[in-house]
């Protein structure tokens, strides 16, 4: 079993679970990083985000490139009614926070089921079929989702370290207070960082929704999984965050392959536990508190 | 107010109680059922919900349910178990303690089953339900008032993959992906001791239930080198996600499910990779009879109609005829007039016949006929009919 062919397929499927868990979980170190709220409404944004683009792509017809960011973008734009009426208040409250988001989440969730019912829906894949390279095979979807979790990826680094609304974000991460002194709305930079969050969170979710299956309850495993890296990397640390997905995906594919999904999910999980004993921060994170 | 003014509103008044004297005048009698109205086995849990609430509606608007001299107006109760052993057992007790119900149809799953039979037998509440496990019916109590009204795996495989064998003598060893709970540990050797008997290597693997990526398990099981992959008793979410994922992996071999099943689900969810998947069936809609229930399911419910539907609308007119028959509420007679019911038919599935007394020790198994199904162009198509042996 542990032939070129295999191991080969091992490191592929491992990068594109990475993708997936990458884009999962940037949005939910991002709020935190910034706002210091731990989003437990993270897989209900994910969820409204693979509804948003069954609608714009499977059933408006809105070409694709277009359909997913359009459909992240929308997200996020109608979830600024939930930071106005919810997120706002707990900002800087974390553990207050976990609760309140946790009661949003439900809400957002059986709101789902009222309107669209439980049933679990498919949306139409963009891209079908296989690349064969030298006995390789790469789904093109799961190809997708590396390219884009790329692009996110870079994008979002070049925008937090070469522009100055993402000074201003790093500024309000590390000090609040002094933010404010040097002139930094922070006001304004919460809700930008808001909304990028839920736009990346959402962008996920859609993708994650076409790649697996549509359903209102489709948050409760990208909530999980994005907890998991988040710790992994540390709380609040977008390279973190990067680093821990790419842990996470690597080793489930390795392990679940060559010994079982049992054995993985031991195996990860046991990591994650041993990491939060030795070094509670994460990989990436800073003893006291993560930073964006 | 005018003379004329008085007369009408009087005449509108005696109607409207004449009107609703009736339905007044019928006592009400709760049904439970229990389902998984979220997660993985959604689809399952909507067709307990909906086969039952068409019974329950077909008998409130023939007039009620006649029960010794009185008539009682049905009403259901669901309430979702999330496919799990805690959420059977808490449903359970929410119908006993807080509804006061005596009859529940449901759940389906053997951890559901499982935990509410942990507090329907102490309660001595009768329950008609579908899991695959074997204590469900071979236990202590001797399933003194539980039946399961859907064969398992035990009922259909044999004749199942003795067929698969001869209509594809070329498989020679079949991969299992089970989950790895009371449904997996019970199905996955059952299956694996007829695949054998039959001749067919066998080669299984475990995952969590709520597991939504499967490649690298894919990945492993196309490296034993199987060339079909049976999905077993998986929910109708899990087999449709293994074979997209396994299409997109490059698995080239057959794919069916002995269990399940849930085709027009899986076809929902995997798209045009379900093409060639074949799976048990569990009733013909392309029948006289699957074209007449379908239309009047539809007529309430839009979207794929589960083909556990009309097993559970079965389930549920078997209940009431015992009912009838017992001439009372009491749940003692009602279950003696269940195993009674040998030969009713309700009209969609065929006369009733109880078996199971070889295999678990109580003719509590009601045996149902299958169908062997394929998915071509898009479309469900009946490929075979299978009777189980009453044994």
């Amino acid at each position: 079993m542990f032939n070129a062919a295999t191991i080969w397929q091992v490191v592929v499927n491992g990068a594109s679970l990475s993708a997936i868990y990458v884009l999962v979980a940037l949005g939910f170190t991002l709020l935190f990083g910034i706002m210091r709220v731990v989003n437990f409404a993270h897989g209900a944004f994910a969820m409204l985000g693979g509804y948003a683009l069954y609608y714009f792509w499977g059933r408006f017809g809105v070409p694709y490139v277009i359909a997913v960011p359009l459909a992240a973008a929308f997200v996020a734009l109608v979830a600024l009614i939930a930071e106005g009426l919810v997120f706002r208040w707990f900002y800087q409250r974390m553990f207050e926070s976990m609760i309140a988001l946790l009661g949003l989440n439900l809400a957002l969730v059986y709101s789902a089921v009222m309107i669209w019912d439980v049933s679990e829906r498919s949306i139409p894949p963009a891209f079908s079929g296989l690349i064969e390279v030298g006995g390789l095979l790469l789904p093109k979807d799961r190809l997708m989702v590396i390219c884009i979790a790329v692009v996110v990826l870079v994008s979002f680094w070049v925008f937090m370290t070469r522009t100055r609304q993402g000074l201003a974000m790093r500024a309000t991460a590390q000090d609040l207070e002094i933010a404010e002194t040097q002139g930094i709305n922070t006001s304004v930079t919460y809700r930008i960082a808001f909304l990028i969050a839920i736009f990346m969170t959402a962008l996920a979710g859609a993708l994650y929704a076409q790649i697996y299956s549509l359903s209102p309850f489709m948050g409760d495993r990208p909530l999980m999984v994005a907890f998991v890296v988040v710790i992994l990397g540390g709380m609040g640390s977008i390279p973190g965050a990067a680093l821990g997905g790419v842990i996470l995906g690597f080793t489930e594919s390795f392990l679940a392959t060559f010994y079982g999904a049992s054995v993985s999910s031991f195996v990860s999980f046991g990591v994650v536990i041993a990491l939060l004993i030795v070094r509670p921060w994460g990989l990436l994170g800073t003893p006291d508190g993560a930073r964006a | 107010m005018t003379i004329q003014r008085l007369c009408v509103t009087a005449l509108v008044t005696a109607l409207a109680c004449f009107g609703a004297w009736p339905v007044l005048a019928l006592e009400e009698l709760k049904i439970g059922a229990i389902g998984p109205l979220s997660g993985g086995g959604t689809a399952w849990g909507l067709a307990i919900n909906r086969g039952t609430q068409m019974a329950v509606d077909e008998v409130n608007a023939a007039g009620g349910l006649k029960v010794g001299d009185k008539t009682y107006k049905i009403q259901l109760v669901m309430v979702d178990d999330a496919y799990t052993a805690t959420g059977g057992r808490t449903a359970a007790d929410r119908l006993i303690k807080l509804e006061k119900i005596r009859f529940i149809i449901g759940p389906i799953g053997s951890p559901s089953v499982l935990g509410a039979l942990s507090a329907t037998d102490p309660s001595k509440t009768l329950v008609l339900s579908n899991g695959f496990a074997m204590n469900i019916l071979k236990n202590e109590s001797r399933a003194a008032y539980n039946f399961r009204t859907i064969d398992t795996t035990n009922e259909f495989a044999p004749a199942m993959i003795e067929w698969m064998h001869r209509k594809h003598p070329q498989v020679k060893k079949v991969g299992m992906l089970g989950t790895n709970d009371a449904t997996g540990q019970a199905v996955l050797p059952m299956l694996t001791e007829i695949y054998k008997a039959t001749g067919i290597d066998v080669w299984t693997d475990s995952f969590d239930r709520g597991s939504q990526e499967f490649v690298p398990l894919i990945t492993r099981l196309m490296a034993q080198g199987v060339d079909l992959i049976d999905l077993n008793s998986n929910s109708p979410s899990d087999a449709g996600l293994i074979i997209k994922q396994a299409r997109q992996a490059g698995y080239k071999g057959l794919i069916w499910q002995v269990g399940g099943p849930a085709v027009p689900e899986i076809m929902e969810i995997a798209g045009p990779l379900a093409e060639g998947f074949m799976s048990l069936e569990m009733f013909d809609f392309s029948s006289p009879i699957g074209e007449k229930f379908a239309e009047k399911y539809h007529a309430q419910w839009p979207g794929v109609i589960n083909a556990q539907v009309p097993l559970w609308y079965n389930t549920t007119k078997i209940l009431f005829e015992a009912l009838r028959r017992a001439g009372s509420t009491d749940v003692e007679k009602v279950r003696d007039a269940v195993k009674a019911t040998e030969g009713y038919d309700a009209g969609v599935i065929g006369p009733v016949v109880w078996g199971g007394q070889a295999k678990y020790g109580v003719n509590h198994q009601l045996l149902v006929p299958v169908w062997i199904a394929e998915v071509k162009g898009g479309k469900e198509i009946i490929l075979e009919k299978i009777t189980p042996e009453k044994r």
